[in-house]
């Protein structure tokens, strides 16, 4: 076995947690149940490591097996990288053919080897029909970095792709090529969607995040706990009641009912005039716009947005500049006044 | 409404447990400081300050004494006056702090991987770092590693600065008795264990009291203002403002950067009074801000929290920490 190959092997499991050691390992399906058996888990990790390694030298692993592990290790945390979306386009007319899966990966590997002698291309079959892709560059002199690798889930049957955020963006011109001519389309687009969470943005660009799910609410409508206190003393009125309920209604019917999609931020490049009824005389006479750049943040951004006018932080129903987030699908946005 | 309810500020992390007590609580001289490097003191507040046409620090002609302190991240303490504290003992206070590091650092309280136990302490003053004549003197101590390698000859790197000063300090000085230095602000750079060590040599030897300097967001905001308000040649970085949003069960943080030619603009239509800065026009300007964004995106900013304000002159943030990016020199 190739020295490299075994210092990429031992550091992608080195990588893994104890805890999901077993599960990967079965996932990747090279060393045979009756010889992880052999292994003695609970030893510390790195001479756990290095008696795997030493099963996979005798066993003759290829970088072909090395980089199959580092896809499912990949798969099994998504959420350490940022994807982005691509959208392909047919031209209008062109005939929809079946898709053949192998023949899109032989046809990918090849347009990427004619232009770049070392590159390492990897699949793996994945639900829904989809392919995990890995990339790993190399340049016309030297062999591809395999610490580096670019990652694209491709549906087939849609007509989007997700990739990983890639630091050589040189490249990405021709893994846009690549994507576009394999599988048989004519234009490839970036999305200005981006986010750590490739079930969400699944959800968001396949529309599948309006479904009602069952879930435990632990929040209660407010209804009913407007109605649970009153029984306690009708002396006791909750101001603004009907203010109350009409956010409340306004916020479900821009929101929904189901969990939001997960997403980290939203950014907005603003280039408008400043304009207010209450500060008339300011920047008037102004003719340029105001330069802004506004990120908002959080662990679960929609969900966050969703909270602010029943908080009274926000006006209902919220700017659509917001709410338009999953249905346009974007979340990166310029705006200039009109 | 007393604009100094500032919340008990949390022990700093990395402060060992023993040294922890004397960073929480407040000092009733903390209630009435801060001063802010460039130009007017706070005491309750008042209504309009006075941009000072000619300080102590202009009248210096070597402005890279002070190039030093910029560019780098400070920590804020209030720090209540020094008793018996001579300027004239700097180098004895060197040599003794000196001693107190090296043996609090054998005792294993604050062990760096690969840190260089060969350590100098050095005391200065730095002249010109005041508001008025009547200010004391400001001063600065710093930890310099003495390379063990011959080799390195001029190694001499710089591991911790503090420096404690005193600007537009007049209501203060008043009440401060004989034998106290007041020198009610203290500004650190560099390792937290360093800071707690010097901190603790201080309060035995002073017989003082330090307590982290938390900026609110009402102060936030005049210095967002009275920085905007500089007159500046070239813009070297943009200015952003950071609101955290107290909505759950998830946090939301929103950074809201504008072009600093814009946000002058908006500062100069809204400045009325030559020479001096008043709350209405910081209100003002702040509530143009606020009413831009509510436009957009219908969310009311007042409502949430101001965190950290930045801006090409310097940048502030609510945890106490300022980094002074430009040096004012016209």
């Amino acid at each position: 076995m190739d020295e490299t190959v075994a210092e990429f092997i031992k550091r992608t499991i080195l990588k893994i947690p104890m805890t999901e050691m077993m599960t990967i390992l079965k996932a990747w399906d090279f060393l045979p149940e009756n010889q992880l058996q052999t292994v003695n888990f609970r030893q510390r990790k790195e001479s756990l490591v290095q008696d795997l390694v030493l099963l996979c030298e005798s066993k003759r692993a290829s970088l072909r097996d090395a980089a199959l592990l580092d896809i499912i290790y990949t798969q099994f945390h998504q959420h350490q990288k940022v994807w982005d979306v691509f959208q392909m386009s047919k031209e209008p007319g062109e005939d929809v053919d079946l898709f053949d899966m192998e023949r899109f990966k032989s046809s990918f590997e090849k347009i990427l080897r004619r232009a770049l002698k070392n590159v390492t291309v990897s699949f793996r079959d994945a639900e829904e029909n989809a392919v995990w892709i890995r990339i790993a560059w190399g340049t016309q002199y030297r062999k591809p970095n395999q610490y580096k690798p670019v990652y694209v889930v491709y549906y087939s049957q849609t007509p989007y792709a997700f990739t990983s955020f890639c630091h050589l963006k040189s490249n990405t011109p021709l893994l846009s090529q690549a994507l576009t001519v394999a599988s048989n389309h004519h234009k490839i687009v970036k999305m200005d969607l981006r986010s750590r969470y490739l079930d969400s943005l699944k959800a968001i660009v396949f529309k599948q995040y309006n479904q009602k799910f069952e879930t435990h609410n632990s929040t209660m409508p407010l209804q009913e706990t407007l109605e649970l206190d009153m029984h306690m003393d009708s002396r006791i009125i909750h101001e603004n009641k009907i203010e109350k309920e009409r956010v409340q209604r306004v916020t479900q019917e821009t929101f929904g009912d189901y969990p939001q999609p997960r997403l980290e931020f939203a950014q907005y490049k603003l280039e408008t005039k400043f304009r207010s009824d209450f500060h008339g005389g300011i920047l008037a006479e102004r003719k340029e716009p105001l330069r802004c750049l506004i990120k908002f943040s959080s662990p679960h951004l929609l969900e966050a947005l969703k909270s602010l006018a029943p908080a009274g932080i926000a006006d209902a129903p919220l700017s659509p500049l917001l709410t338009c987030i999953p249905n346009k699908g974007m979340n990166y946005f310029k705006i200039r006044d009109k | 409404m007393d604009p100094y309810d500032t919340p008990e500020s949390t022990p700093r992390h990395g402060a060992s447990s023993r040294l922890k007590g004397y960073f929480i609580g407040a000092t009733p001289l903390r209630k009435r400081l801060e001063s802010v490097r460039k130009q007017a003191s706070f005491v309750p507040t008042p209504p309009r300050r006075k941009i000072p046409q000619c300080s102590q620090l202009q009248e210096d002609n070597d402005p890279q004494k002070f190039a030093f302190l910029l560019h780098k991240q400070w920590t804020l303490y209030s720090l209540t006056p020094l008793y018996k504290f001579s300027y004239t003992n700097l180098k004895e206070y060197s040599r003794l702090l000196s001693a107190f590091i090296a043996a609090e650092k054998q005792k294993g309280l604050a062990v760096e991987v690969g840190e260089d136990f060969n350590i100098k302490v050095t005391f200065s003053t730095l002249l010109g770092m005041k508001g008025t004549q009547r200010d004391p003197e400001a001063f600065l101590v710093q930890i310099l590693s003495k390379s063990q390698l011959p080799s390195e000859n001029r190694g001499q790197k710089v591991l911790w600065t503090g420096w404690f000063c005193c600007v537009f300090g007049d209501s203060l000085l008043e009440t401060v008795p004989e034998d106290f230095t007041c020198v009610p602000l203290f500004l650190a750079n560099g390792a937290e264990t360093n800071t707690a060590i010097v901190g603790t040599w201080f309060q035995e030897t002073f017989d003082c009291h330090f307590s982290s300097l938390a900026i609110n967001a009402f102060n936030l905001s005049w210095m967002a203002a009275m920085w905007t308000a500089c007159k500046m040649d070239q813009y070297m970085a943009t200015t952003e403002f950071l609101w955290s949003v107290p909505c759950s069960p998830q946090s939301l943080d929103i950074s809201y950067a504008i072009h600093p030619e814009d946000a002058k603009a908006l500062w100069d239509s809204v400045h009325k009074t030559p020479g001096e800065v008043t709350q209405e026009e910081v209100d003002l300007f702040m509530d143009c801000l606020y009413s831009h964004f509510h436009r957009h995106f219908k969310i009311h900013l007042s409502a949430t929290r101001l965190v950290r304000v930045s801006t090409s002159v310097a940048s502030a943030h609510t945890d106490g920490k300022i980094k002074v990016s430009l040096n004012i020199s016209s």
